[in-house]
């Protein structure tokens, strides 16, 4: 059928909005005016926990030039004065009580933004304080109850098997506890938006943003008006890794509200000090494991609690907390798992999506145990793992069988030959006697599922578009949002292979509500893998008439495909056609139970890191790392080797680096000369490897791979260090005062 | 968005222009030479002038002149990534230039010179925060309150010394010219720095630093090794410079220690100059067993506080281990 010389899908065709990010001709959202367009800014509450007892406006600020909002003109205007998301319990302003720091009460507009500044510091607000719970350890050990009658937003338990009665069956029993920390996002551009409000054509908000349709759902609610009075529209967008999943509808919510009472379009853009105190990270995390095995190595029950700290709102950390509960247990066959997870409140600022949702801080604390449990038995930890990796056929903790072809262990021996980890672990072993600095490497082997959890995909039904245009060209609509990732590029291949025509003919439009279908969020690694291939059917569908119509050939050209195109545009009218998201067959998910096909299709991949620790200074520096995936079929291998480049240095940062200072329930460190992401001297080689699977359900045969990289380098450094030094460390971020703390005992030579 | 205020911005071509101007306008006047400093905290209101003075078009003050047999004289407005590049710095003063080299990143380098980084504003983490931040604490002693947060009942400010040049101009008895409208004088680094955040400079508001004058090279030599989280970017958390002379000739075939100075930074408002470890060191051969005591003395006058990066026990345990690093790399090449 295909008239295309190039099959697109497998090369690394360049990005599609490339030239216009490199030559500034790409606008974002600060880039954007409208006429008669003023400034919004966020007062905030300085207090963890309290009630608001006064509200004043002071100083010599000319008051009746501002626009204030405050949670009474939601009450005015009808609408809900809550973020619909999941439980619908974050205000979109504060009202009587405030629940973390920094949450928003009071909004100012003003068309000067040097008098708005200094409005925001004359607005004074009067607490009568509450006691806070700060740390997710108070909050389970319920010191307060400070969110419903428990502190509890989500539970879920994961049970196969029978995990009470296989203690007897063990050789031995091994334990283990694991805590990961906050983590900021960093996207290169902070939040921002443009709203224009008014009763006669309601809201229209344009928006740095990965999903235009949650914003979209917000606002309906918070404004009551239809769906269709309520349009949002994606501007170019510097980066998101989760941090812009759900909190855009606040900020749009509130440029929104500022714009109604105004009456003239507002802009509210975060400066860097604030995106990073009082929006959301990544949920801090405890695990603890008891693990029965063999005496020759063979998993006999996993008995796993996994807790989260989801701050003051529920937000998304329900479904944080289930991705993070099914990868709790890995890529290992056992025939008795029993996970029981928790996402809690604490009155610190919401914590939310971020790249791996939950599944680092669970991978983290498995790869960390079993190179503990492989110790107790004796084993290496490749050895270890290999006698119990899941095979094609056998079940997850999920009951799930896997049904592709999966082969951790040829992953693990391709892993080790590009590292040489046989050879560097005799060779440093030795060294390490003589060296002040010692050297380790250490691995993880873990999977990450694509698309949303179980039932997900199904609720959430995605459709996207594919519409000819008079000039034969084919334009996709769909609300993924193009983030850095590479989605237009990708989505301008899977159409331009399918249809067997130049991927230049391929438009992708902007993500605008009133323009594209609802394809779902951007987010869960489901850009490609599910949405991509509701784009190859679409697409299909519209040659599909076109043959239908027998206006085309099976066997066609680009230019009688171009022709077809303009003739059933003038005989017809506009050519549209829709695809929407059907499972692929033998996927069922039982969501009481929690059992069953958790995802359609997993990633599975061999991390390893190679380190070196200073035993005068305590300092962990990665020398080298290895990253090997089998992802279904790459589509892009230039556009998918940055995501993992990228994955991997985010992976470092949250191991070695970024550390969330909380000081009375807020972040201490909120500025980039004292929140320490690492720069390129910091980051080693970090060496790419692709097996290449095609499934069956991925467009091309892809499947996801935007949060895998996120998952692996925590535990493989850990693991390293290990190695390294001989001391098993439980937690990331790991500081040098940290390493100090715990080696000062172990290594010989050193004097203090 | 953190914006700078409104201030009056004036460009002087001469240094009597300067000092007149900021006689003439008096404490609410200012000079700025790259801003790296400054402007972000007058972002964040740490500092509020209402007229700031340019010093960048002075041509006096952007100038390198001299060699190291009689000394070198560098403009204070001359830029870090010019004296890091300079031949001659690199040749007779490669401690400079490697110091100068640790600051920042090249961008802020291209625009930060050696004066800024000389009165660079101390630094705390209760200090160096937005408005709302600190706001939100009540300020701090240093701005707007009347709390040391560092040391709650301290009546002294514990901001930091966090310049990577400054240890290294102490160590190697560097002088400062100031000038102002009553006319200039001459300050050793060693008496420039106050132990106190807030009131941390001899120099007057009123007086324009002009240049800095480097020691004639005839004999000593100088390192300098910087503890930061990356391997670029961060201000020192600690910073140890060391200097060391020896008397001419050798007695029984080693070289005896003449004068010998460890200043850490980082750590304090000021530089910290360890005594101890220059008595350590002075009239005894070069060697290892003296480097030891040395470090150990630094690593017991070493005092920081809690107030940046790392915890504070392991920078003092750092002291020691640096401080040896520093006197070890001047034995190397002997």
């Amino acid at each position: 059928m295909s008239a295309s010389p190039n099959h697109p899908i497998g090369k690394s065709v360049p990005r599609k909005e490339g030239r216009k990010k490199v030559t500034g001709q790409a606008l974002y959202v600060d880039d954007i005016s409208f006429a008669e367009m003023i400034y919004g800014v966020t007062v905030r509450s300085s207090v963890p926990r309290g009630r608001i007892t006064n509200i004043s406006f002071a100083g010599d600020t000319p008051w009746d030039e501002f626009t204030i909002v405050t949670a009474k003109d939601i009450r005015d205007i009808g609408g809900e004065n809550y973020v619909a998301l999941i439980l619908n319990d974050q205000p979109y302003l504060a009202d009587e009580v405030v629940n973390h720091a920094e949450e928003a009460i009071v909004l100012l507009a003003h068309p000067n933004k040097y008098l708005l500044e200094e409005a925001r510091r004359n607005v004074r607000i009067e607490y009568e304080e509450l006691p806070a719970i700060l740390t997710l350890e108070d909050s389970v050990d319920k010191k307060e109850i400070i969110w419903g009658e428990d502190n509890v937003f989500k539970t879920f338990l994961v049970d196969k098997g029978n995990v009470d009665e296989a203690w007897t069956n063990a050789d031995l029993i091994v334990e283990g506890e694991y805590f990961t920390g906050a983590q900021e996002q960093l996207y290169i551009e902070n939040n921002g938006v443009i709203a224009i409000a008014n009763e006669h054509d309601g809201v229209t908000v344009w928006g740095s943003m990965q999903c235009p349709y949650y914003v979209h759902k917000a606002l309906i609610k918070l404004f009551a008006l239809p769906e269709d009075k309520v349009r949002v529209i994606q501007t170019e967008t510097g980066g998101g890794f989760g941090g812009k999943e759900e909190y855009p509808s606040i900020i749009a919510g509130h440029a929104a509200l500022l714009s109604l009472k105004c009456g003239k379009p507002v802009k509210i853009i975060y400066d860097r000090a604030e995106d990073m105190v009082a929006t959301t990270k990544r949920h801090p995390s405890r695990t603890r494991h008891k693990t029965a095995v063999t005496k020759d190595g063979k998993l006999v029950a996993m008995d796993i609690e996994f807790v989260i700290d989801g701050g003051a709102y529920c937000t998304l950390s329900p479904v944080v907390l289930s991705r993070g509960t099914i990868h709790a247990a890995g890529p290992y066959f056992s025939p008795n798992v029993r996970i029981r997870s928790s996402a809690v409140a604490t009155n610190i600022p919401p914590h939310g999506a971020f790249r791996g949702f939950g599944a680092p801080q669970g991978i983290f604390a498995l790869e960390r145990h079993l190179d503990k449990v492989a110790k107790a038995v004796g084993l290496t930890p490749d050895e270890f793992r290999r006698r119990n990796f899941i095979q094609q056929g056998e079940t997850t903790a999920t009951s799930q069988i896997i049904r592709e072809k999966v082969d951790m262990a040829g992953l693990l021996d391709r892993a080790f030959e590009l590292t040489g980890y046989h050879e560097k672990r005799q060779r440093f072993a030795k060294e390490n006697e003589q060296s002040r600095v010692k050297k380790g490497i250490g691995f993880a082997t873990f999977m990450h599922g694509a698309g949303f959890t179980g039932s997900g995909e199904v609720y959430l039904a995605s459709v996207v578009g594919a519409e000819a245009t008079s000039e034969g060209r084919v334009k996709i609509l769909a609300a993924s949002t193009e983030i850095g990732q590479g989605t237009n590029t990708i989505f301008a291949q899977i159409a331009s292979e399918a249809l067997g025509v130049d991927s230049d003919l391929i438009e992708v439009a902007q993500p605008d509500t009133a323009n594209v279908p609802n394809s779902g969020p951007t987010v869960a690694s489901r850009t490609c893998m599910v949405v991509g291939k509701l784009v190859e059917s679409a697409v299909l569908a519209l040659k599909q008439t076109l043959v239908g119509s027998g206006l085309l050939r099976e066997d066609y050209s680009q230019s009688e495909f171009q022709e077809a195109c303009r003739t059933h545009i003038e005989k017809f009218g506009p050519l549209k056609t829709f695809s929407t998201y059907q499972a692929p067959p033998n996927i069922h998910w039982n969501d009481e139970k929690y059992q069953g096909d958790a995802y359609g299709a997993y990633a599975w991949a061999v991390y390893v890191a190679e380190v070196s620790v200073d035993s005068l200074t305590y300092e962990a520096q990665v020398e080298d790392f290895v990253a090997l995936q089998e992802v279904g079929r790459v589509i892009n291998p230039v556009l998918a080797t940055g995501q993992i480049e990228g994955g991997v240095a985010q992976g470092i940062g949250f191991t070695l680096f970024e550390n969330v200072v909380w000081q009375n329930g807020r972040m201490a460190n909120n500025q980039m000369t004292n929140y320490i992401m690492p720069t390129p001297a910091d980051i080693p080689p970090i060496r790419v490897y692709f097996e290449e699977n095609p499934y069956a359900y991925g467009p091309g045969g892809a499947k996801g791979i935007g949060e895998l990289p996120m998952d692996g380098p925590a535990p493989a450094i850990l693991n390293a260090i290990e190695n390294a030094t001989g001391v098993s460390f439980d937690h990331v971020p790991l500081m040098p005062e940290a390493i100090m703390e715990n080696l000062t005992n172990v290594l010989h030579g050193i004097t203090l | 968005m953190m914006r700078l205020p409104k201030f009056e911005y004036r460009v002087p071509r001469t240094i009597a222009e300067a000092v007149k101007i900021v006689g003439d306008v008096g404490p609410t006047a200012q000079f700025v030479a790259g801003g790296t400093d400054l402007y972000p905290n007058m972002k964040r209101r740490q500092q509020t002038p209402r007229t700031v003075i340019s010093v960048m078009r002075v041509p006096e003050l952007n100038q390198i002149t001299g060699d190291g047999k009689s000394g070198v004289r560098i403009g204070a407005s001359v830029t870090l990534t010019d004296i890091v590049e300079h031949p001659l710095i690199n040749r007779d003063y490669p401690v400079i230039a490697y110091a100068a080299r640790t600051i920042s990143t090249p961008i802020l380098r291209n625009m930060g010179t050696i004066g800024g980084n000389l009165l660079l504003d101390t630094r705390c983490n209760y200090y160096d925060q937005n408005y709302e931040w600190r706001k939100g604490i009540n300020f701090c002693l240093k701005k707007d309150g009347d709390v040391c947060w560092v040391a709650p009942g301290s009546s002294k400010c514990w901001a930091v010394q966090s310049s990577d040049l400054v240890p290294v101009m102490v160590a190697i008895g560097a002088k400062f010219r100031l000038a102002s409208t009553l006319g200039e004088r001459m300050i050793d680094a060693a008496g420039f720095y106050n132990d106190d955040g807030i009131d941390y400079l001899k120099k007057r508001p009123d007086e324009l630093l002009v240049d800095i004058h480097l020691p004639p090279t005839n004999g000593w030599r100088a390192s300098y090794q910087k503890l930061r989280r990356r391997g670029a970017f961060d201000f020192p958390v600690l910073g140890v410079a060391a200097y060391i002379k020896f008397e001419n000739g050798r007695a029984n075939g080693e070289r005896t220690v003449r004068d010998a100075k460890i200043v850490l930074g980082g750590i304090a408002p000021s530089p910290i100059q360890i005594a101890e470890a220059s008595a350590a060191l002075i009239g005894h051969a070069f060697d290892d067993e003296y480097i030891q005591a040395a470090a150990e003395a630094a690593y017991v006058k070493a005092r920081p506080l809690d107030n940046t990066d790392f915890v504070m026990n392991w920078r003092k345990q750092m002291a020691r281990q640096y401080t040896l690093r520093a006197l070890r790399a001047l034995a190397v090449s002997d």
